[in-house]
């Protein structure tokens, strides 16, 4: 037990070391998600006679980039981060991703809402962690009062906060990576770079059916609600849930046979047609060459500098 | 005895388009769905196909798109066998407008969902774009052409539906219940669309109104037989026939002949203050914003005393259904909404479900339970009602509805009829003081109509009827609400509201093709006593010593009955021709045996 | 409860990918490809049942239904999962674009297992089709938390903290799933009983045909 060093606090510290900072996070997180479903409900309607460029209001150098370098390029850096070992290279890509998404000129908000939701999971590791690890040597651990049993490892919290910003850093590339091009386009480019075609079919019919069922879910919902169904922690509520999902599955058999009649009513043969061309140009490998350049950059940072 | 026919007194056109031969089909289970079909089908013609719900309409179109294949028997297209490769072919000619259009708008937008049948037709990116573009230029949606179809309404999906089929210059269009949901200016609108269509039409609806104004030849289907193959106007002037196969419409156009009596306009401001006396709702200066800003309702003001009869009618996106949620406290607005006297705040909020009851417009949003005693239960159970209670309400309310001895069946497999019956019933077990329907017609035959309008007319409750069935609100209802783009913009007594005819233009709640049609109609079904000789068809038991079987016996003979048949006009001579074909009951043969 | 970017070994990541991509491509192979659209449609209504939030005492949870998903649609069950999960992950705000491959494994295994003990045991009568549903559901479940506890350990001793506290989370919702499926299997048994056949299976692939 030499070399580890022991902080010892006093227990009244406990509550301003750890439950201020839960009680703030949870707060920025609630506000937050108020703040960011306002500001996601679109206040105004588009033209909808012009084809969108993106979801994206503005062009931007990651719009005209080819969807292929963009999805391989992007997966590619994402997996790098995922690979960091280390707090400050994942601190750096959290850098690299804000830029990308400044550059793309894509939504903060929903950027905002992609982090607020993996906020829960991430917090999980940040509170766990650091009472969870175990003791190593060079470990720097805070012991409140006379809670021998409670100790809080620096290192946990170390490890905690590099998963989160390797996380914060892939999730920031979500939006550039997907509001940048329309769905259809960037599954094309999928199937291009060899997954088959049928499964960005499927993932498009499945996108399209979810709002559907979400409405249809939601009006089965209020049919429940006014006949006084509440839901509580009860036999009674799991067999109505239970009831409503038989019925929300029965209903898309049934409507899953009546698409895929009128899919073949309109010459549907197993396959469908094929989207936009693409063309590949000078620049686009250009770009990824530099970025996936940046990412190499970070792992040898991560696994050369700070390993030394 | 009734005893199919197939009468042909049809314009004769000269090319085949369809033909099916002896078709029989079998569900997977077994079930016979349709026996011994024979029709064919001219291009070029317009053809109504009736019959109750359950008659094996939907199943003879899907054989004719050879969606599925006969069990036994032949479907002819063009003159050869609907199969194989022709059957690939003919597809990509053969448009088919499916009743709920999210079934058929599977694209990722308007445009890419249109072009997806020009481009299985084989034409180039550019070419089907082309077309589709053309065909969304047709139904009016160009200007929404790369959005997404689930953020579309109902009637501009139902729009981009057939865009879809028109973009593929279809040679006949198959539609299944096309103008169900529709507000009266969408079905005005669709009605256009498809006189505009010169291609072949087979139409699916129980709308014989829609259908007259529509077709010239009508098919009827019952039990998965063709029982008469005529002329639309045979069709609509044959009130027995009608009857007999669920479809009589009539007791729609009765009352048009009762002109409302002569009203004042202080109506209006009288029936208001009368009001007063036992309110059951009452909103004031209330007003609803979705959480975009956007205000869906503004200004209202309205009244609803106990035991009052009141309708609301207005466009679709009017603010109907979002009042209706603020009315059964889903949503929540801002304003003074009063219930029984109290203001309704939150807490009152969560319990008004105890008092108002609604009956949704498509059941399967309202129905989720394995059987009907559970599906009435639900309600009763969280109104904290006895075993010994809820057992008696079942029974009482199941009677109500006519369908004593359901308890044990399952929701699901039930008619839409009993379907709907069933909803009314559910609500009803719960003694609401405040029943609302929501558009209770929609998808019913014309038998399920009537025995549903039997039903509510008998209640003693306080009704609040949502409808676009003018016919509906007149008989059940003596008061309308006009709502406009979120604000209510009348409130009169029905008779002011019929006589109103500025309304109708106003909110697109005129039927004038329909009345002109009622009219027409209602001549075609003039009746009288009649009296020839003449030949028909019936069974009757053949005893012959020990054996005994059932046959059909053609016989002459004479005897009196009813005769509805068209007359030119009022004072012109007309036929009574004896040997003309009409259906009517023999009720002497009843008792009759050969032996 | 899905695992997100940046927790899991790259190891572990890659492999994830190798293995639910070979598992998408045999659950692919086995179901009628003519039908892929119509599981693509009814993916989607698993998706939004998915989003259904059971309360439980101050919290709520929500379903993961890995058994009845299995139950219905049976080798199909791992590609529909696969989707939904990747559908998830590119519009719907839960990340986990690296990961995606071991949340596949994690959810999609169970509903496999489970697809072939549903149809293995539920015989005719509604009563064991009842019990082999919640049997599933429970299982399901408890499965696809212990597969999540493990890849979490695959992080090191220092992840066994984490690995514990998510497998005990899960003990509520394995009884809340079981309770929750029993009912569904019920109530599918008496309204639309083909449903408890494999709708997807290719039968010309089926061994036991």
């Amino acid at each position: 037990m030499l070399d580890i060093t022991n902080i010892k606090l006093p227990l009244w510290q406990l509550p301003v070391f750890v439950l201020i900072p839960l009680a703030v996070f949870a707060l920025a997180v609630f506000f937050l998600k108020r703040f960011a479903y306002k500001r996601s409900i679109p206040t105004e309607e588009r033209d909808w006679s012009v084809p969108p460029i993106a979801d994206a209001i503005y062009d931007s150098v990651i719009n005209r980039w080819d969807v292929r370098c963009k999805i391989v390029t992007i997966l590619a850096f994402s997996f790098a981060i995922a690979s960091l070992k280390h707090l400050t290279p994942a601190l750096f890509a959290i850098g690299i991703s804000s830029l990308v998404l400044l550059i793309s000129r894509t939504s903060f908000t929903k950027a905002l809402l992609r982090l607020l939701a993996i906020a829960g999971f991430i917090s999980m590791f940040l509170i766990v962690m650091p009472f969870s690890v175990p003791v190593h040597s060079n470990d720097t651990v805070i012991i409140f009062g006379k809670m021998n049993w409670l100790v809080f490892n620096l290192r946990g919290l170390l490890l905690a906060a590099t998963i989160a910003a390797k996380a914060v850093a892939i999730t920031l590339l979500m939006e550039p990576l997907l509001s940048t091009a329309p769905l259809p386009v960037t599954l094309h480019g999928l199937s291009k770079l060899g997954v088959p075609e049928m499964a960005g079919q499927m993932v498009l019919l499945s996108y399209r059916y979810l709002h559907v069922f979400r409405h249809e879910a939601r009006r089965m919902s209020s049919g429940m609600q006014v006949r006084g169904f509440r839901k509580h922690t009860n036999i009674q509520t799991l067999r109505a849930v239970a009831n409503f999902l038989g019925m929300l599955l029965v209903r898309s058999f049934e409507r899953t046979e009546r698409v895929f009649d009128a899919m073949r009513a309109r010459g549907y043969k197993g396959r469908f047609p094929e989207p936009a061309e693409l063309h590949l140009k000078t620049s686009d490998l250009l770009i990824t060459a530099l970025w996936l350049a940046a990412g190499s950059a970070l792992i040898i940072f991560d696994r050369i500098i700070c390993q030394g | 005895m009734h005893e199919p026919h197939q009468h042909i007194t049809r314009p004769v056109y000269d090319t085949q388009l369809f033909g099916a031969r002896r078709l029989y089909y079998r569900y997977p289970d077994k079930t016979l769905a349709l026996s011994d079909i024979n029709i064919d089908i001219a291009e070029g013609e317009r053809i109504a196909l009736v019959g109750q719900n359950g008659s094996g309409k939907t199943t003879l179109v899907k054989q004719l798109c050879g969606l599925l294949s006969p069990s036994s028997g032949e479907v002819f297209y063009k003159e050869k066998p609907l199969e194989g490769e022709h059957l690939e072919k003919s597809r990509l000619k053969i448009g088919m407008l499916f009743q709920d259009p999210d079934d058929q708008l599977f694209g990722h937008t308007l445009l890419e969902d249109t072009a997806f049948g020009p481009r299985n037709q084989g034409l180039s990116r550019q070419d089907a774009d082309h077309a589709a573009l053309d065909a969304l230029k047709r139904v009016s949606l160009i200007d929404k052409a790369y959005k997404a179809p689930h953020n579309l309404s109902f009637g501009q999906k139902k729009r981009a539906a057939l865009a879809g089929l028109l973009a593929m210059q279809p040679d006949v269009l198959f539609l299944d219940e096309p103008t169900a949901n529709l507000d009266p200016r969408q079905e005005q609108v669709f009605l256009d669309l498809l006189k505009d269509y010169s291609g072949t039409l087979i139409c699916i609806s129980h709308d014989l109104i829609f259908l007259y104004e529509l077709c010239n030849r009508a098919v009827v289907l019952d039990k998965g037989r063709i029982h008469h193959d005529y002329t639309m106007s045979e069709l609509v002037s044959q009130k027995q026939s009608l009857r007999m196969h669920g479809l009589d419409f009539s007791f729609r156009l009765v009352i048009n002949d009762s002109i409302p009596e002569k009203t004042n306009t202080t109506l209006k401001s009288s029936s208001l203050e009368i009001i007063n006396n036992n309110q059951l709702v009452a909103f004031r200066d209330y007003q609803y914003r979705y959480p975009d800003g956007t205000l869906a309702l503004s200004n209202i003001d309205f009244t609803i005393c106990e035991n009052e009869k009141i309708s609301i009618v207005g466009e679709n996106g009017a603010g109907k259904t979002t009042l209706l949620s603020c009315l059964l406290g889903l949503l929540e607005g801002n304003g003074d909404f009063y219930f029984a006297g109290t203001l309704v705040k939150p807490r009152q909020r969560k319990a008004l479900w105890q008092q108002i009851g609604m009956v949704f417009q498509d059941c399967a949003d309202q129905l989720f339970c394995p059987s009907v005693k559970e599906e009435i239960e639900f309600g009763l159970v969280e109104l904290g009602c006895s075993r010994t209670e809820s057992e008696k309400r079942i029974k009482e309310v199941l009677a109500l509805v006519h369908m004593e001895g359901y308890e044990e069946r399952v929701p699901l497999h039930l008619s839409g009829g009993e379907r709907k019956r069933l909803a009314l019933a559910c609500v009803l077990a719960m003694n609401p003081k405040l029943l609302i329907l929501d558009e209770p017609t929609a998808g019913l035959d014309p038998q399920g109509e009537e025995l549903l309008l039997s039903i509510l007319s008998n209640l003693d409750a306080t009704l609040l009827l949502v409808s676009h069935d003018i016919f509906f609100i007149r008989e059940l209802t003596k008061r309308t609400i006009v709502m406009h783009k979120g604000r209510i913009i009348e409130d009169m007594p029905i008779k002011a509201f019929l006589e109103d005819e500025r309304l109708g233009s106003l909110n697109g709640l005129s039927y004038s093709y329909r009345d002109k049609s009622s009219s027409t109609i209602r001549r075609l079904q003039h009746e009288h006593e009649h009296r020839h000789i003449h030949k028909h068809l019936h069974i009757q038991p053949q005893i012959h010593a020990d054996t005994a079987h059932f046959d059909l016996y053609e016989h002459t003979h004479d005897h009196s009955h009813h005769f509805t048949h068209s007359h030119p006009g009022e004072e012109k001579e007309h036929d009574h021709a004896p040997h003309r074909y009409h259906d009517h009951n023999h009720p002497e043969h009843d008792g009759e045996n050969n032996s | 409860m899905h695992i997100s970017d940046g927790v899991l070994p790259i190891s572990v990541t890659v492999g994830g990918y190798i293995a639910a991509t070979a598992l998408t491509a045999w659950s692919a192979h086995r179901s009628n490809s003519r039908d892929l659209p119509k599981l693509a449609v009814v993916t989607a209504a698993f998706f939004v049942a998915s989003l259904i939030h059971i309360p439980f005492g101050p919290t709520s949870v929500h379903l993961l239904i890995p058994g009845i998903t299995g139950a219905l649609l049976g080798p199909s069950a791992f590609l529909s999962i696969g989707l939904g999960l990747l559908l998830q992950s590119l519009l719907f705000q839960f990340g986990g674009l690296t990961a995606l491959g071991a949340n596949t494994l994690m959810m999609g295994i169970p509903a496999l297992i489970c697809g072939w003990f549903f149809h293995k045991f539920k015989g005719d009568s509604m009563m064991r089709q009842t019990i082999t549903g919640g049997l599933v559901g429970a299982g399901g479940t408890a499965m696809a938390a212990i597969i999540l506890a493990a890849l979490l350990f695959t992080g090191g001793e220092d992840f066994l903290g984490v690995a514990k506290i998510a497998l005990a989370a899960h003990v509520p919702v394995i009884f809340i799933e079981g309770l929750i499926s029993a009912f569904t299997i019920r109530f599918l048994a008496r309204v639309k009983p083909e449903l408890l056949e494999l709708s997807f299976k290719d039968p010309a692939k089926d061994t036991h045909a």
